[in-house]
């Protein structure tokens, strides 16, 4: 296998919700698709939080991009940050900001010799790739929540991050516009390395050329292969998740 | 009982050192700029004066003639009958200028940017805007409490001083409508009244009290984890603190002063 991207080392934890625990150990790859999979409460959510290193295992490590989350021992973020996109359940698009100076706003924080005029042209490029151009000047409150899940998945994309985790990113998106952040995430991993982790509650189109599907039940990884091999071998109650 | 007094000094203990870590923290982001977001942050800092600061003008201008008026109207008639008649100028500077003008800005500031600080980072918790912003990889205290803080401090100080302006200019108005005290009269009372300790002492109430507020409102807000009913909640604790807080700070600073 390739170098790895993220490691989730014998990772244990309680569930919030759940009488279950998490306990999983996962392998994610530098450049793979790995969508993951699974019913409600089974950890999926909790996975992409331990990987942006929100929350700190029970027991075991989360490594992402050589990076141990637990040596983080204040709160001046980490340059491993600024290598990650991540977009969360809820999106948390900053409400006194439209929807252009959301996307904006990494490149402003953070590429502060970066000119207004490429800054804008950057923007505006990922707006109108996600099809977001005609809602620039509204405030996340105007939006509805597939373009409030597309602003913060450009967002996310800003910085040009070498991982992208996304919880959930179809909620709230119709069929046509699933397909067009499939096109474009896939388009973005063939322009650069890009390790992309999302987590999905239910098969979507958006996961059909993921390089491998990790299924979760109850907090632990009922499987983990390529779409066809887990058809082929899963319990007849998860194919579905399968596709 | 005893329990309880210990559990209640520790909270205390404990609340108070969360406060100054926050204030700490957001000093060395101030004088430790980093090159990045320092723009971002002054955008920050410059809607924070406007909204606490010039803003509020309006209704510290109001607020203070009507102390001024009231507090001449009061001296101007109460202090000729002992024969004080020409301490009306020194009784508005000890009154208003030592410490009505300090505390009334400050409680005008707490019900103004207070509360709109501790209800807009409330709101930012639960709406997981806090969270994104952690995730991009920008720091809270330089892009979010550290040009608050600065902002409050900045504003608490100049509405202070003009508070103190105005509201020695309505008892003003009063002298001269209402007990005929002529302008250059009235202004050398206040003069011979005022010393630059007064003075100094009522701009480091500013400071003080506008660090404090900030401190609270942030700490209140950001106390705020899931729930949008938490919100009013957090709100309240932060003015009701802020406002004891002031008065905290007021009697340790000024008593020392008259012992």
């Amino acid at each position: 296998m390739n170098e790895a991207a993220l490691i989730l080392e014998q990772v244990r934890m309680p569930m919030l919700g759940s009488p279950h625990r998490l306990d999983v150990d996962l392998r994610i790859g530098a450049g793979e698709f790995v969508a993951v999979v699974g019913p409600s409460r089974s950890g999926k959510s909790l996975i992409v939080e331990l990987a942006a290193g929100l929350v700190s295992p029970e027991a075991g490590r989360v490594i992402l991009l050589g990076h141990d989350w637990a040596v983080d021992v204040n709160d001046e973020p980490s340059p491993v940050r600024l290598r990650l996109g991540a977009v969360l359940q809820q999106p948390g698009l900053m409400s006194n900001m439209t929807l252009f100076n959301n996307v904006a706003l990494p490149l402003r924080y953070h590429r502060a010799s970066m000119s207004e005029r490429d800054r804008e042209s950057a923007v505006m490029a990922q707006l109108e790739r996600l099809r977001l151009v005609p809602m620039r000047d509204r405030f996340p409150a105007e939006l509805n929540q597939g373009e409030v899940r597309r602003g913060a998945i450009a967002r996310a994309l800003m910085l040009a991050p070498d991982v992208l985790l996304l919880d959930d990113p179809v909620a709230g998106l119709d069929a046509e516009m699933v397909l067009t952040l499939k096109a474009y995430v896939e388009e973005r991993q063939a322009d650069q390395p890009l390790t992309v982790v999302a987590a999905l509650r239910s098969f979507s189109p958006f996961i059909e050329g993921a390089d491998r599907l990790v299924l979760l039940r109850d907090g632990r990884v009922e499987a983990d292969g390529t779409r066809d091999a887990l058809a082929a071998t899963v319990a007849p109650a998860l194919r579905r998740y399968v596709g | 009982m005893i329990e309880w007094v210990g559990r209640k000094t520790i909270a205390g203990y404990t609340y108070l050192a969360a406060l100054a870590t926050l204030s700490s923290q957001a000093f060395l982001d101030l004088i430790l700029p980093t090159r990045q977001g320092r723009r971002e942050s002054l955008q920050v800092l410059v809607r924070q004066i406007l909204f606490t600061g010039v803003d509020a003008l309006p209704v510290t201008t109001v607020i203070a003639l009507l102390l001024g008026i009231i507090i001449v109207t009061q001296a101007g008639t109460q202090l000729p009958r002992l024969g004080a008649g020409g301490l009306v100028g020194s009784i508005i500077v000890v009154t208003v200028v030592r410490e009505l003008g300090p505390l009334l800005t400050a409680f005008i500031v707490v019900g103004r940017s207070g509360a709109a600080i501790a209800t807009e980072l409330g709101n930012m918790s639960v709406t997981r805007e806090v969270v994104a912003l952690r995730l991009m990889g920008i720091p809270l205290s330089r892009f979010v409490i550290m040009p608050r803080m600065v902002g409050m401090v900045l504003s608490m100080i100049c509405l202070t001083l003009y508070f103190d302006v105005v509201a020695v200019l309505g008892g003003y108005l009063v002298a001269n409508a209402h007990l005929t005290i002529p302008f250059y009269a009235f202004l050398e009372g206040v003069i011979k009244a005022l010393s630059s300790t007064d003075v100094a002492l009522t701009a480091l109430k500013g400071l003080l009290f506008g660090s404090a507020v900030a401190a609270v409102c942030c700490h209140h807000g950001l106390a705020v984890r899931s729930s949008f009913t938490e919100v009013p909640q957090q709100t309240t604790r932060a003015m009701i603190n802020s406002f004891v807080l002031c008065l905290l700070i007021d009697v340790v600073v000024t008593v020392p002063l008259y012992l």
